[in-house]
């Protein structure tokens, strides 16, 4: 290639070298072993930590060294990404050289006549002398060509029989294909990395969330965890309902290893746990004030009015808090954890129909403040709760995902093609010397020699004892 | 657990048997011991097949969930594919060294402590299965049995590891006999061994088969991944570690066409990628903290 930059600018030499550059296995050896001992660094040192936890582990010089080199964040840094883009152009660079002498050479080679010599250069040769006249040999020689699946081209150039078999040439765009697997492999990462996101939401049950930059909203209907008979954990579940368009369009059951994927954006159980802010039903009793006996507790489901039995009030829980605090400068309440450390419901106290009062009351502190100040006889205790579970949804878009399944089956079929086919190509020369066929053979394989020489073998046997042996 | 240990004790047993058999074949080259070497290595693959069938039964589902089961599941791929090396190129020699090598990972099956061994439910990032299959064998009532990404990930890679590992046995030999022929020495010991060319070709051979299941491997567990976490690749360790190995292998292949580079340097190549394979199992799971709870 150098000599062809004679009379060449230097914006072509520099590109010439660079191609010259990027042909090469030796840089493809290269890149493949440099990315295998950088990754062993990027296993090593944790990734993704502060300066601070670098320097508690390996001293303040090389916590330096880390941070400049970005091997905190190896896998992402730019050098890193430039040995995969070197890696990519090679493969493009060897792929545009190499490919297309190799169609016009290997795969659409057809060979009708060529000079009997070359058969004894071949590494693996064979040759016979059988004491048939070469009708005869030419019909062994196609007999068993056909009969181990081999193409062949005859011909002819009066007492010289020429043969010409191939077999597997598609073992040939193996390498190929796993190449182009690869470049989609990484185009779909990068696609993935520009394009796509990850989202994480916290769901109550009965909530409905807006889903981001997506135009749809996801409810959540319920969420339970199945059990093995020895209490351990099977399976965490979430039912979810995807609301388009102000309709129902889809109800599905998702648990970790099934999300659901609506529109390009998959929905992921990855946690739950108990709402901070809702519970399902509050347990609230009657008290009466002067005895302190507690009535029967009665079930109130959030959002609903219930009777107060042996009372003439109606009750109705507005609000919960898992750790209620008072914040005296805004005067506002609000939860401290999300823990049940003290739990308090809001309820609006009703008479004949009327609110009288809403107050806040506590589950670990009953009757600290009275319910219904004006009432001397009746107070009210929250004695009990059901919680509202909420679920941790991952939600994720990657457009780049299915570029990589693509790849991910384009390397499929060139492993097939490469690894477990080879391409054969055989030479017959067959030539009649006093009443006897010499047939000579020849020829080579891409890959699996030893596969090549007993197949070899088997050929010149069939040709030398068909119709004495089996 | 009674059935599957019982069996594994056999095997213990046949693999360390059949390990001295072959070594004494080749110290005394009698055909008889070789024979027997032969025999006792198709019994301790049955007895490993055992251990997989009653590992299932007792667990309930398909063996391949923790360290131990994946264990088994490379000695079993290890010694099915070598017994198919040597009825192709009836080289017992090559039996010695693989043989080691499963008699070692039995060993180290067998030290490990209770909890990598013991049959537990699966927990819920386990519990992948295909529906379809699910679907077919809810018909026979075995829906229980129905395999996943997951268990064709952890499958597909130990037929990796098996092929791998023989491939390691050939790269140690190459460079034995290399370096008794480098230096025109001459060895009772190593005359025996294969020709250079020849075990260079049958450790290609065994990368060959091992490179497409390493790489269905890593891909089926990228899936799995993807269905599990929502992202097919995090650079995990054990994800990064796959790919180390990935790449080792991927530069023998091309190694071993580039001129320079074939021989010598692409059987250390061999030899490196299965050291790789070794911490990919053992080391990242015990050393670097990952997602990889087992194997």
């Amino acid at each position: 290639m150098a000599r062809e930059n004679g009379g060449r600018s230097w914006l072509g030499a520099a590109g010439s070298n660079v191609w010259y550059f990027f042909n090469s296995l030796k840089l493809t050896i290269s890149v493949l072993i440099s990315l295998a001992v950088v990754s062993i660094l990027g296993t090593v040192i944790e990734q993704n930590k502060s300066a601070g936890h670098y320097a508690g582990v390996l001293g303040a010089k090389w916590a330096k060294v880390v941070m400049l080199l970005h091997v905190n964040n190896l896998f992402h840094s730019w050098w890193y990404t430039a040995l995969l883009l070197a890696l990519a152009a090679n493969i493009v660079v060897c792929t545009f050289e190499r490919f297309p002498p190799k169609w016009k050479s290997l795969l659409n080679h057809k060979q009708e006549k060529f000079d009997p010599r070359i058969i004894e250069k071949f590494a693996h040769n064979r040759s016979v002398s059988v004491s048939v006249d070469a009708a005869t040999a030419n019909a062994r020689v196609g007999r068993v060509f056909k009969k181990m699946g081999f193409n062949v081209i005859t011909s002819n150039d009066g007492g010289d029989h020429f043969f010409y078999a191939w077999k597997g040439a598609l073992s040939r765009l193996g390498s190929d294909l796993t190449h182009v697997s690869l470049l989609l492999i990484l185009a779909g990462s990068i696609i993935g990395s520009y394009a796509g996101y990850k989202d994480y939401r916290f769901i109550n049950v009965g909530d409905t969330i807006e889903v981001p930059n997506a135009g749809f909203k996801l409810r959540l209907d319920n969420f339970w965890i199945d059990q093995y008979d020895t209490g351990q954990v099977k399976q965490y579940n979430s039912l979810v309902t995807v609301i388009d368009g102000g309709k129902e369009a889809l109800t599905k059951q998702i648990w970790v290893n099934e999300p659901l994927a609506y529109k390009g954006i998959r929905f992921y159980q990855s946690d739950y746990g108990m709402a901070w802010d809702k519970i399902d039903t509050a347990y609230i009793a009657p008290v009466k004030r002067k005895t302190g006996d507690t009535g029967a507790p009665v079930p109130v489901k959030w959002g609903t009015e219930e009777k107060l039995p042996g009372t003439r009030y109606s009750v109705k829980v507005t609000g919960y808090l898992s750790d209620f605090a008072y914040d005296e400068k805004t005067n506002s309440v609000g939860s401290l954890t999300p823990e049940p450390n003290n739990p308090a419901v809001r309820i609006e106290i009703y008479n004949a129909g009327r609110l009288i009062s809403a107050p806040w009351i506590f589950l670990k502190y009953p009757g600290i403040f009275p319910a219904i100040p004006a009432d001397q006889d009746v107070d009210i205790a929250f004695t009990n709760y059901k919680p509202t579970l909420y679920s941790g949804l991952s939600v994720n878009k990657d457009p780049g995902t299915n570029i990589v399944w693509a790849g991910a089956i384009v390397m499929g079929v060139g492993f097939i093609f490469a690894f477990f086919m080879y391409h054969r190509r055989v030479w017959v020369h067959v030539k009649e010397t006093g009443g006897r066929a010499e047939v000579r053979i020849g020829g080579m394989i891409n890959k699996n020699t030893l596969l090549f020489e007993k197949e070899l073998c088997e050929i010149a046997e069939y040709v030398e004892k068909e119709g004495k042996k089996t | 657990m009674i059935l599957s240990l019982l069996f594994f004790t056999f095997s213990f047993v046949f693999y360390v048997v059949t390990t001295l058999l072959y070594l004494g074949h080749w110290a005394f080259r009698k055909k008889w011991l070789g024979q027997t070497a032969t025999a006792m290595a198709y019994i301790a693959v049955f007895s490993t097949t055992m251990i997989l069938i009653m590992r299932a039964a007792e667990s309930g589902h398909a063996p391949f969930s923790n360290l131990y089961e994946s264990m088994v599941l490379f000695v079993w791929a290890t010694n099915v594919g070598y017994l198919v090396l040597e009825y192709k190129h009836r080289q017992r020699v090559i039996g010695v060294f693989v043989m080691a090598i499963e008699s070692l990972a039995m060993l180290s099956a067998a030290l490990l402590p209770y909890k990598f061994k013991s049959v537990e439910p699966l927990n819920p990032a386990l519990q992948n299965k295909w529906h379809w299959m699910a679907d077919i064998l809810r018909h026979v009532g075995l829906e229980k049995y129905a395999i996943g990404w997951l268990d064709f990930h952890v499958f597909t890679t130990f037929i990796g590891y098996g092929a791998f590992a023989i491939s390691f046995g050939l790269g140690i030999m190459y460079l034995v006999k290399g370096y008794f022929e480098d230096r025109g020495r001459r060895n009772a010991f190593v005359d025996i061994f294969p020709d250079t060319s020849m075990l260079d070709e049958l450790s290609y051979r065994a990368i060959a088969w091992g490179f497409p299941f390493l790489s269905t491997g890593i891909i089926s567990g990228a899936i799995w991944a993807d269905y599990a976490w929502g992202t097919y690749w995090s650079w995990d360790p054990k994800e990064t570690w796959s790919l180390i190995t990935w790449l080792i292998y991927a530069a023998y292949l091309h190694a071993r066409v580039t001129r320079g580079w074939r021989g010598k340097r692409a059987a250390y190549l061999a030899v490196a990628g299965f050291l790789a394979v070794i911490f990919l199992y053992w080391g990242v799971s015990f050393i670097l903290p990952g997602l990889h709870a087992y194997a």
